[in-house]
């Protein structure tokens, strides 16, 4: 059996083997393509931490007035339970009165006088003590709520303040290139000061790393930056971004 | 968004060029399996016939004989038959014409040998330029798609206020899937190209060598009588 040009130049076999291959990854591929699982990290700022750490009279004055609210709606809450315990002691008062009185209980049948007086200076007792204790339970409840309301304002407006607090971190960071003499626990904190368009006014070293090259790349960060963004809302940006610390860490360093 | 993308779903989704290039690839990539398939096939079984020719050859059996079994076929002979074939009917011919010289014979023998060697060269290396093409632009093509597909994905990210990661991450994971096939094909086309073409480097050296031989002999024969 001698070998032709017909026997080495048949495409069917060939043909069979390529399809075949081709039918098998595709087939693997999909049924293996699975959702990769991508573990979600959290996505926190690499090199820096910035932390807003302004102190200023606006702050003061509003804690203290946050203050004030909280110790006026303490008072009020005992107050309202000491009117509630001499409501108490009037009632008993009253009770032990209405108790000794003969009047009120001239048609009861004299046999029993205790077993059938005693029920019903209870129920009597109850009922203004019911609407005393629901009174002040409701005036405890809007109290709260209040409170509560008070408390997610500031929780939103803490979060508000974070958001920017998070941009200009992200606009220092972009615009920091470390030096080569970087270490780890390196910490230069500077106070950054802004005007309300956000334009950077002024840059100190309030603590300084120890190293001149590290100090300057981060006050050249800040520089380079130039202008933030900051809330339009002029008391929350004097309250938090008027003058404001940066801490630069350099993290993520392996040295 | 929240279903998982599966690759049928990203390759339907993606636009037209990027389609355009994937069938494309599909098909340069399903092609180039059977040149692998068939051009595997087609090499080994000449190497056997060589070596079972060889065998033969060597066998001292009368080469006159060895020629008429071959001629019996009703197809050209290939591979080693055909330059001997053709070796020793050029051999035989020149002999038969009076008035030629010896070392004219070896030439036209040789002559005859040296073109049989050449379309068995060819034939040898059909579809081998067709691997190394292959090989070599498919991940090209590819790439044209990925940065097709990752152009439009940009542009279309222009217009979109809220731009976030979930917005370009389709399309991106979608032209890649470009680069993929790319590769996919072009990898076996290139290893397959390599080997075969050592391969091929291989069986002319054996032709070569035989075709010394053979003329070796044939000028032994030439000069004695």
């Amino acid at each position: 059996m001698r070998l032709t040009l017909t026997d080495i130049s048949s495409y069917g076999v060939a043909l069979l083997f390529a399809l075949l291959i081709h039918a098998v990854v595709i087939g693997l591929m999909s049924v293996n393509w699975n959702e990769p699982t991508v573990s979600h990290m959290d996505l926190k700022p690499y090199y820096i931490e910035a932390s807003v750490v302004s102190k200023n009279p606006y702050t003061a004055a509003e804690e203290r007035q946050r203050d004030r609210e909280k110790q006026r709606i303490e008072n009020k809450l005992r107050d309202r339970r000491n009117t509630e315990a001499r409501l108490k002691s009037e009632q008993e008062a009253w009770e032990k009165a209405r108790a000794n009185r003969p009047e009120p209980k001239p048609a009861q049948p004299e046999p029993l006088p205790e077993t059938v007086s005693e029920p019903e200076p209870v129920m009597e007792e109850t009922r203004p003590s019911e609407e005393a204790v629901s009174a002040a339970f409701a005036e405890a409840m809007a109290l709260a709520l209040r409170e509560e309301a008070n408390a997610r304002k500031a929780v939103t407006d803490d979060e508000k303040a974070m958001a920017y607090v998070y941009q200009i971190q992200r606009e220092i960071i972009q615009n920091w290139s470390r030096p080569p003499s970087a270490r780890n626990g390196m910490e230069a904190l500077l106070r950054v000061r802004l005007i309300p368009t956000g334009e950077v006014v002024d840059v100190k070293v309030e603590d300084s790393s120890g190293n001149d090259a590290f100090d300057r790349s981060a006050v050249l960060a800040v520089r380079k930056a130039n202008r933030f963004v900051v809330p339009s809302d002029t008391r929350r940006f004097e309250r938090d971004f008027r003058e404001f610390t940066v801490l630069f860490r350099p993290d993520d360093l392996r040295l | 968004m929240n279903e998982p993308l599966s690759i049928l779903d990203l390759v339907l989704n993606a636009s037209l060029v990027v389609q355009a290039v994937m069938g494309l690839l599909v098909l340069a990539s399903l092609v180039s399996w059977v040149m692998i398939f068939q051009r595997g096939f087609a090499l080994s079984a000449i190497r056997r016939q060589a070596t079972d020719f060889e065998n033969e050859f060597w066998s001292g059996k009368d080469l006159g004989e060895l020629y008429r079994e071959l001629h019996t076929e009703e197809e050209d002979p290939i591979g080693l038959e055909s330059i001997f074939a053709s070796g020793f009917r050029e051999f035989t011919r020149s002999s038969q014409q009076s008035g030629i010289d010896a070392d004219r014979v070896m030439q036209n023998v040789q002559r005859a040998m040296r073109v049989a060697l050449v379309r068995e060269e060819e034939r040898l290396e059909t579809h081998l330029p067709f691997l190394a093409t292959v090989g070599s632009t498919s991940p090209y093509i590819g790439l044209f798609g990925t940065v097709w597909g990752i152009m439009n994905s940009f542009r279309g990210l222009a217009t979109v206020n809220q731009a976030s990661l979930s917005v370009v991450a389709p399309g991106i994971s979608e032209a890649l899937v470009a680069t993929a096939i790319g590769l996919f094909a072009a990898i076996p086309a290139v290893i397959a190209y390599n080997r075969y073409a050592a391969q091929v480097e291989v069986i002319m050296n054996r032709f070569e060598a035989f075709t010394d031989e053979f003329s070796s002999i044939l000028y032994r024969a030439s000069h004695n009588s």
